[in-house]
């Protein structure tokens, strides 16, 4: 489902080059849950701009769904970001004065579909994240948990091919956390795979495997054991 | 998604409202500042009879004595003289129209006890001014060229004297008198505004002559000649007295003060030219005429473009007008850029959902399209103060000799000028937008979506 082959990322200034991923290979296949842990520094952002099309590279190959991404026009790369990825990220990013229903319904907009329809998808997402009864809520007015349970809402409503989380739990506290992360599992139970950057390592061990970046390069440290529990799936 | 964009440029509006009023005004002030001089130089440079002006043209020759100084430009060349005047309007040229005027003035007199006395300049001219000139009459006609051969004491009154002398009503067959002569009134003229007087050559702005009376009847009982009076060689010493005396000399005199006008078609412009330079000629081998021979055939439009031209008062302001107007845009560009790069977090988590470039752009221009129809709307309100606020100060700067309804429609908005300041003020403000939008569009989704 989504493949790199030999990518590298470089950040360029007239004085100095910073190598932020060399040579990355990877394979992803559909319906893992995969965390992403490294020290700061090391390349886990840059790794998650280029899995969700966020950023272009200049060397190897990125295959999504079977598709290179490498090359791609900028309104292309907006079209996969909106119709096959769906991102949460660590301060939520919610849109502080639209309703939750508005919030959620932001990527159904851009997809061109009819009201109806997403309608449907926004009261059926946030009803699997339990706030379908807070439609009308202003983001300020839900806690933080909460509000990660809408940027979730907002990035399944789609019915992405997988979920790109950067320390989805970053802000909140254990219980939160942990309500969050249960919701996650929830999701990918049903299929969605999740890439999940974190710190924590605790949750990291939580995915069924784990993919450490290190001074910009990859290394699936629990392979295997990954490899065992999707197979046993 | 054209709705889906159109509210959040609504809601973008909302948002920041100091900063979208301070846009709205900085638009708008430049504007009106803007649309005050241009309506200014759209309504004094108007061309009256606009569907044939480049076929009316005024006719000078060039019959001064061979020691005259050289003109600067063409327009500045004498009028015609009357015995020429008498001459030309027996040339036969099929499709070719042929008129002329001067000036005259009286006391002007009615029946009517309750009105006083009045002193008052006329136009005399021929039967063929009304239709060359399509002066609209609301009662009555001009006059024939049997009346006017035979010296008939007629006359054509302006709708403003028939209101003031009749109050309104049809006034043909009553009679006016002016100085000591009776003339019967045979037309009124309905409103008939002209940007600046053209047939006059004085291009004062205004309305019309109240009066207009027949150059046989003005000539067989004197009346004064007023205006421009070029005289040449032994005519020159008495040209004062020509004015008002003289009669018999001046008719076979050297002095110009007949203003000639031809509506030619295009097509005989060059033989029509060559027919004038004939007479020329043979005008020449009489004696008259002493240097090169020179005509000049001027149309209206070259005309305005002249007097237009030399409008320094106009000219300067337009400039200043243009500068302030760019540096009202610079500032709007400043403020833009700072409303929206408050949004770049919002456009970048949008891009990142899926948002295409165009998108981002079309909901920015739709809210700038929005700032531009609301500064244009301001800017027409500003530009009508401005325009009273100029039309007084040109009262003032002439003491008020000149009559507030001979310039008002110099100084009025019309829908050309309310539609070119909205056009102007939406794509003024597209354009001070693009650098704007341009930075927005072009900021990394990634760069900002990361936690602070």
């Amino acid at each position: 489902m989504l493949r790199m082959e030999n990518v590298s990322k470089i950040y360029r200034t007239d004085l100095v080059e910073t190598h932020a991923l060399r040579k990355v290979d990877l394979h992803i296949k559909s319906g893992e849950f995969v965390s992403v842990t490294g020290p700061s520094g090391s390349g886990k952002t840059t790794f998650l701009n280029l899995a969700g099309a966020l950023e272009t590279f200049e060397e190897g190959d990125y295959f999504l769904d079977g598709h290179n991404v490498k090359g791609l026009s900028d309104d292309k790369l907006s079209e996969i970001r909106n119709q096959k990825i769906g991102f949460i990220f660590q301060s939520f990013n919610l849109l502080p004065d639209l309703p939750l229903f508005d919030n959620v319904d932001v990527p159904l907009r851009y997809r061109g579909m009819s009201a109806k329809e997403r309608k449907e998808r926004i009261e059926h997402a946030l009803e699997t994240v339990g706030l379908a009864s807070r439609m009308q809520h202003l983001p300020t007015q839900l806690s933080g948990g909460q509000q990660q349970r809408v940027a979730i809402a907002r990035a399944i409503a789609g019915d992405p091919l997988f979920l790109l989380a950067d320390e989805p739990t970053g802000n909140l506290d254990s219980l939160m956390a942990q309500q969050v992360m249960e919701l996650l599992e929830d999701i990918n139970s049903k299929g969605t795979t999740i890439i999940m950057v974190t710190h924590d390592d605790q949750l990291a061990r939580r995915a069924h495997r784990n993919i450490q970046i290190f001074d910009g390069q990859v290394s699936d440290i629990e392979k295997s054991v990954a490899d065992d529990v999707i197979r046993s799936a | 998604m054209f709705s889906y964009n159109f509210q959040l440029a609504l809601k973008s509006l909302k948002e920041r409202p100091a900063l979208t009023l301070l846009t709205i005004l900085a638009i708008a002030t430049g504007l009106g500042l803007y649309t005050t001089v241009k309506t200014m130089s759209y309504q004094s440079s108007q061309v009256p009879l606009a569907h044939k002006s480049k076929n009316i043209f005024l006719l000078q020759m060039d019959n001064r004595e061979i020691t005259a100084d050289a003109v600067e430009h063409q327009a500045r060349m004498v009028d015609t003289t009357y015995k020429d005047t008498l001459n030309l309007m027996q040339l036969e040229m099929p499709g070719v129209k042929q008129s002329f005027n001067w000036s005259t003035y009286g006391i002007l007199n009615v029946e009517d006890e309750n009105i006083n006395p009045l002193q008052t300049t006329a136009a005399v001219v021929n039967s063929s001014f009304f239709t060359m000139f399509e002066t609209p009459f609301l009662y009555g006609n001009g006059w024939d060229k049997t009346t006017e051969e035979s010296g008939e004491a007629v006359i054509i009154i302006s709708k403003l004297m028939n209101d003031k002398l009749f109050g309104g009503r049809n006034s043909v067959g009553e009679s006016v008198r002016i100085n000591t002569h009776v003339l019967k009134i045979i037309g009124v003229l309905d409103t008939w505004y002209l940007s600046s007087k053209f047939y006059n050559r004085s291009f004062w702005p205004g309305y019309p002559d109240n009066f207009f009376i027949p150059y046989t009847f003005a000539m067989d009982n004197n009346l004064p000649r007023s205006a421009g009076f070029d005289c040449w060689a032994a005519n020159a010493d008495i040209s004062r007295s020509f004015r008002t005396e003289n009669k018999d000399r001046l008719i076979n005199s050297e002095c110009a003060w007949v203003t000639f006008w031809a509506e030619v078609p295009e097509a005989k412009v060059a033989d029509y030219r060559q027919q004038i330079m004939s007479y020329m000629e043979s005008e020449q081998t009489l004696g008259r005429f002493p240097r090169e021979l020179a005509m000049y055939l001027t149309n209206l439009n070259d005309q305005y473009n002249y007097v237009n031209g030399r409008n320094q008062f106009l000219n300067t302001f337009s400039v200043l007008a243009t500068l302030f107007f760019a540096v009202c845009l610079l500032n709007a560009v400043g403020i833009l850029l700072a409303k929206f790069m408050r949004r770049k977090k919002e456009v970048s988590l949008r891009r990142a959902l899926g948002a295409k470039k165009k998108t981002i752009i079309m909901q920015h221009l739709l809210e700038v399209v929005i700032i531009g129809l609301l500064g244009g709307l301001l800017g027409i309100v500003i530009s009508y103060f401005g325009l009273q606020g100029m039309m007084s100060i040109r009262l003032y700067s002439s003491d008020y000799t000149v009559r507030i309804e001979d310039i008002q429609p110099l100084f009025q908005l019309n829908w050309v000028m309310i539609a070119n300041a909205f056009v102007t003020g939406i794509i003024c403000t597209i354009v001070a937008s693009i650098y704007p939008i341009w930075r927005l569009c072009n900021i990394p989704p990634a760069s900002q979506l990361k936690s602070q």
